[in-house]
């Protein structure tokens, strides 16, 4: 199983991100028969992108990044765009940029993953850089500073939604309840730094959700 | 590195900062380039502990940018926190706001240079690291490391957003009607699909009558 999976590893990755599709990361499970014959240029994948970042200044960028990357242009399926989800969801970094970076790596290596970052970005970081100009402009005219008042409420709202969010499904897991009651004191009540925190809670946080075999204490994810 | 004098005078020209616009202490100037791969490399350093999509730094950005750095008030910094939720795109784009705010009292130039090399620096490692995760993948997803990654950091991260949402909470400093909002923005954004867009347009209209204020 082990040389069977390592087998699809790109050997020339380290080198030379050759352009060409990569074997699809779900491949284990058959699924890299469907990629498609006709991968992106790096021109295409920089529209592609900046198509979906045009699309989303509504709001939704990971419906909309679905509906063009495997509806409207076919370039990976809807199985190989979910494990990029759960890749970008799981490493460091924006969600939603970590997936621009997996549709480009999946085609085009190092290389693609620049250029799709690139075309995801341009147009949202343009625009706010235009906003932060106007912003620090203009932001003492006390009609400006009452509007943000109010949008700051709003925003803070949002920002108080994020934990509950996700607390659900937490729920039947009194040790992830403890750590994250842990987390929370110590940050709130100890001015802990985020680094130091991460850097010792994780690896003890880690050493206790270790897969055991046979030991299934965990509920399903 | 000096930037271009037209640029220069232009800054000081047009856009120079009234005296109530500077930070409430020293500030660290961002007029060298040693300063602005200092505060780069601040950056850099946080890009691989973006947990649970990147929302997991907002507090460190305040201290840093806040009580380390005095780039900003705690009420510019709620206001940027608004200002990049309310744009189009990802949120995290803050970082580029907040580099901004470090350049900009040297004028819109170094804001600019600034805000685009905070924004490379918090996403570069984290972007170089997926790459290696998405080309890795079949040999990472049955990996026992990934598995206890993935259910050891998640509870932390809960712990984490909550002290963030308390802590933004807290930035905001609004009134009562605006801590009312506060709290009916959060159940609502819980139990509805509304665009959060449309909360953010009617708390700004009640801040712009005065009900909200701070």
């Amino acid at each position: 199983m082990r040389l069977a999976s390592c087998r699809l590893i790109p050997i020339s990755f380290m080198t030379d991100p050759a352009p060409g599709p990569l074997p699809s990361p779900p491949s284990a499970s058959g699924v890299s028969a469907s990629t498609p014959s006709n991968p992106p240029t790096l021109r295409q994948l920089f529209v592609g992108m900046l198509q979906v970042a045009l699309s989303a200044f509504g709001g939704g960028l990971s419906a909309w990044s679905q509906r063009i990357v495997v509806e409207e242009r076919r370039w990976m399926n809807n199985e190989e765009f979910l494990t990029g989800l759960t890749v970008a969801r799981l490493f460091p970094g924006p969600n939603q940029i970590n997936m621009a970076v997996y549709v480009g790596t999946f085609f085009h290596g190092l290389r693609g993953a620049l250029v799709a970052l690139a075309g995801m970005l341009l147009l949202p970081f343009t625009l706010l850089m235009l906003l932060g100009l106007a912003y620090f402009s203009f932001h003492t005219l006390p009609a400006i500073d009452r509007v943000l008042a109010g949008v700051v409420a709003a925003a803070a709202g949002m920002a108080l939604s994020m934990g509950f969010k996700i607390l659900g499904q937490y729920r039947r897991d009194p040790v992830a309840l403890l750590l994250a009651a842990a987390t929370l004191v110590a940050m709130e009540g100890f001015h802990v730094r985020l680094v130091p925190l991460v850097l010792v809670a994780g690896p003890l946080a880690m050493a206790w959700y270790w897969p055991r075999a046979g030991a299934s204490r965990l509920p399903k994810p | 590195m000096a930037l271009p004098p037209f640029l220069v005078s232009l800054g000081a020209a047009a856009f120079a900062a009234p005296a109530s616009q500077l930070a409430h202490c020293e500030p660290m100037r961002l007029n060298d380039l040693g300063h602005l791969l200092q505060v780069m490399g601040t950056f850099l350093g946080l890009s691989l502990f973006s947990l649970g999509g990147g929302n997991t730094l907002l507090s460190e950005y305040h201290k840093i940018s806040v009580d380390q750095f005095c780039w900003l008030t705690s009420t510019q910094f709620a206001d940027l926190y608004a200002l990049a939720e309310a744009a189009p795109g990802p949120s995290s784009m803050l970082v580029g706001l907040l580099g901004m705010g470090a350049g900009w009292p040297e004028g819109p130039g170094w804001a600019l240079l600034s805000a685009y090399g905070a924004e490379l620096a918090i996403l570069l490692p984290s972007t170089l690291l997926m790459v290696v995760a998405c080309l890795r993948w079949n040999r990472l997803r049955d990996s026992p490391w990934r598995i206890a990654f993935e259910r050891g950091l998640g509870p932390i991260t809960l712990g984490i957003l909550f002290a963030v949402g308390l802590k933004i909470l807290h930035t905001a400093d609004t009134n009562t009607p605006g801590l009312i909002v506060s709290l009916l923005v959060c159940v609502l954004m819980l139990r509805t699909r509304i665009s959060p867009l449309w909360f953010m347009a009617v708390a700004g209209v009640l801040g712009g009558l005065g009900v909200i204020n701070r």
